[in-house]
């Protein structure tokens, strides 16, 4: 099994994040014996509320990666409308271009096997910079960031202010 | 185990003085799989990929990964030109990137003898020559000639350096070269000697023609052309598997296909056709190959997927391996009715009535989970908040739609 096609480009992909890492992003192998689940860290973009955070993540492949997209789910409080209350992570970019259930993605936004563990996280963090309210995970969230700005950034940054222990 | 250090990546070249060659690195791999071409195919739609990696992405959605046009696996066809770019690259890459490291450690370690640095340069005029023709050669001695052709052999520029040594004959040289003591250094790619600092400069205008002495390129152009003749540039004559309307097969007629085939026809009919669909995927994409694999080897890879994600694969992979089917928006989407099913399954359980089976039928079938012994009505609630799970649901209990308190505690 170490040598199928999901464990080698897995194996590529942490290469290549290790070795250039992307701005604000790290992300590998939670262990080296299991290249199916990654941790990733992101850094929250600057110039939102968001900034000065470090939001943990999950990431779990599976075993036709890169066919089929992984999952992504934030360990940490995340409030954002495209973040569901359990932590996973709503967006186009993980979801497979087979069916599309809520009818508003464009196929050229959705996965596709040559997308990698890199495009996923910087789409993540650009995700928590502008919000896509058009089809929220998180409907409360949403509301607040439609309706009451100033409360979803406060708590946002009270968030990140638990986030990082303060 | 593949270990992250066997793994070659085009971020090889960022630390050494060529971070150019990067992106030739980049552009030499497939998309899909991230590594070098195998037997690269092209597609209507003119995106190069391997055989296999794009014949998998077509069988799961008949669209190219690239621009996402619909495609077929028959009208793929090989290009051969890229496959002979990544050969002679791959063939060069080794030796190219050790001597960019051994010279960036030059540059900022302590200063190395001029000798030293300008056999590396030679060394490096070797390999070129090895990769990319005979006409670079015009201006290495025999001797080196000889050396660059073992060199492609061992691999190692290290050896090759330290036996060097030994038949290291500068007056030898002196015949081919103005001076070996002259300070000058050999363009790396048609071995002009020039000043170190000129070579740079020089590089990028190179058309690989040596200024002179072309009677030894004539000696070893037929060698070079030989070796190109190996690669044979005709097809193989291994027929493709064709593809199965499955709708049309019952059954029987499926497995007796599969006993034609030479493959194993146990399982669901589900997982046959997903094997069969495997099976010509490997089976076509080797025959694509200018080196085709043995049968036996196909099997073994055929064996590897039926472990990794076919009937064989652990079994919590297997629920969710449909290839289309998106657990996770279907569990996304049937939340809420995860939910209230819960809920109610609680209230039935502190309140037990007759219509407790009706209702236990109906959770479990929302949860699929079709192994699960029908849950006695006491254990209902339990076991569905255990299996909830499987659907990639996070570790903490299941909430109840209640997201802000959640997210705030």
């Amino acid at each position: 099994m170490a040598s199928s096609v999901a464990s080698k480009r897995l194996f590529q992909e942490y290469r290549t994040i290790t070795n250039d890492p992307p701005e604000g992003i790290t992300a590998g192998p939670v262990t080296e014996d299991d290249i199916y689940v990654w941790e990733a860290l992101i850094q929250g973009p600057e110039g939102t509320p968001f900034e000065g955070g470090i939001f943990p993540a999950e990431l779990k492949f599976p075993k036709d990666y890169p066919l089929a997209p992984p999952t992504m789910r934030f360990t940490c409080d995340m409030w954002h409308p495209n973040v569901y209350p359990n932590g996973m992570v709503c967006i186009s970019i993980l979801h497979a271009p087979g069916d599309d259930p809520n009818h508003y993605e464009h196929a050229s936004e959705r996965w596709s096997p040559i997308q990698s563990v890199e495009k996923i996280l910087i789409s993540v963090m650009s995700m928590l910079a502008e919000p896509n309210d058009e089809s929220p995970a998180n409907v409360d969230a949403a509301r607040m960031w439609r309706e009451r700005r100033s409360d979803y950034e406060k708590m946002v940054r009270d968030n990140v202010r638990k986030g990082l222990g303060l | 185990m593949d270990s992250i250090s066997e793994v070659s990546d085009p971020t090889d070249w960022l630390p050494t003085p060529l971070p150019l060659l990067a992106p030739v690195d980049s552009a030499l791999r497939c998309q899909v799989c991230k590594d070098f071409y195998e037997t690269p195919m092209i597609t209507s739609c003119s995106h190069t990929f391997c055989s296999l990696c794009i014949r998998k992405c077509l069988s799961s959605d008949g669209r190219c990964p690239a621009c996402r046009e619909q495609d077929q696996a028959s009208k793929l066809r090989r290009n051969w030109a890229i496959q002979e770019v990544v050969e002679s690259f791959k063939t060069a890459r080794p030796q190219v990137l050790d001597v960019a490291k051994r010279r960036e450690n030059e540059e900022d370690g302590s200063p190395v003898q001029i000798k030293g640095r300008k056999r590396k340069w030679q060394d490096v005029g070797g390999e070129r020559e090895d990769a990319e023709g005979a006409r670079k050669a015009a201006r290495q001695t025999r001797s080196q000639s000889r050396k660059a052709t073992t060199s492609a052999i061992s691999q190692d520029i290290v050896i090759l350096d330290s036996e060097g040594d030994d038949d290291y004959d500068p007056s030898g040289e002196a015949e081919d070269y103005p001076q070996p003591g002259d300070g000058l250094v050999p363009c790396p790619v048609c071995g002009a000697r020039m000043k170190e600092e000129a070579v740079w400069l020089h590089i990028e205008r190179c058309d690989g023609n040596p200024p002179k002495k072309l009677s030894e390129a004539r000696s070893i152009t037929p060698q070079i052309s030989a070796s190109r003749h190996n690669r044979p540039p005709q097809p193989n004559l291994i027929p493709r598997l064709p593809q199965l309307n499955y709708s049309l097969l019952k059954d029987g007629a499926l497995k007796k296909k599969f006993d034609d085939l030479g493959i194993p026809n146990w399982g669901s009919r589900e997982l046959l056709i997903r094997r069969h669909t495997e099976w010509v995927n490997l089976y076509n994409s080797n025959a694509d190959s200018s080196t085709p694999k043995s049968n036996r080897e196909l099997l073994r890879e055929l064996d590897l997927w039926e472990r990794s994600q076919g009937g064989r694969a652990p079994a919590r992979d297997a629920l969710s391996k449909k290839k289309d089917f998106d657990g996770k928006a279907w569990m996304e989407g049937n939340k809420s009715q995860f939910d209230e099913l819960i809920r109610e399954a609680r209230k039935k359980r502190q309140v037990p009535s007759k219509k407790e089976g009706q209702k236990e039928e109906t959770a479990n079938d929302a949860e699929r989970s079709p192994n699960m012994p029908s849950a006695l009505p006491g254990q209902l609630a339990l076991s569905s908040t255990k299996k909830m799970p499987m659907f990639a649901m996070p570790s903490e209990p299941i909430r109840d739609g209640d997201g802000i308190e959640d997210s705030t505690q």
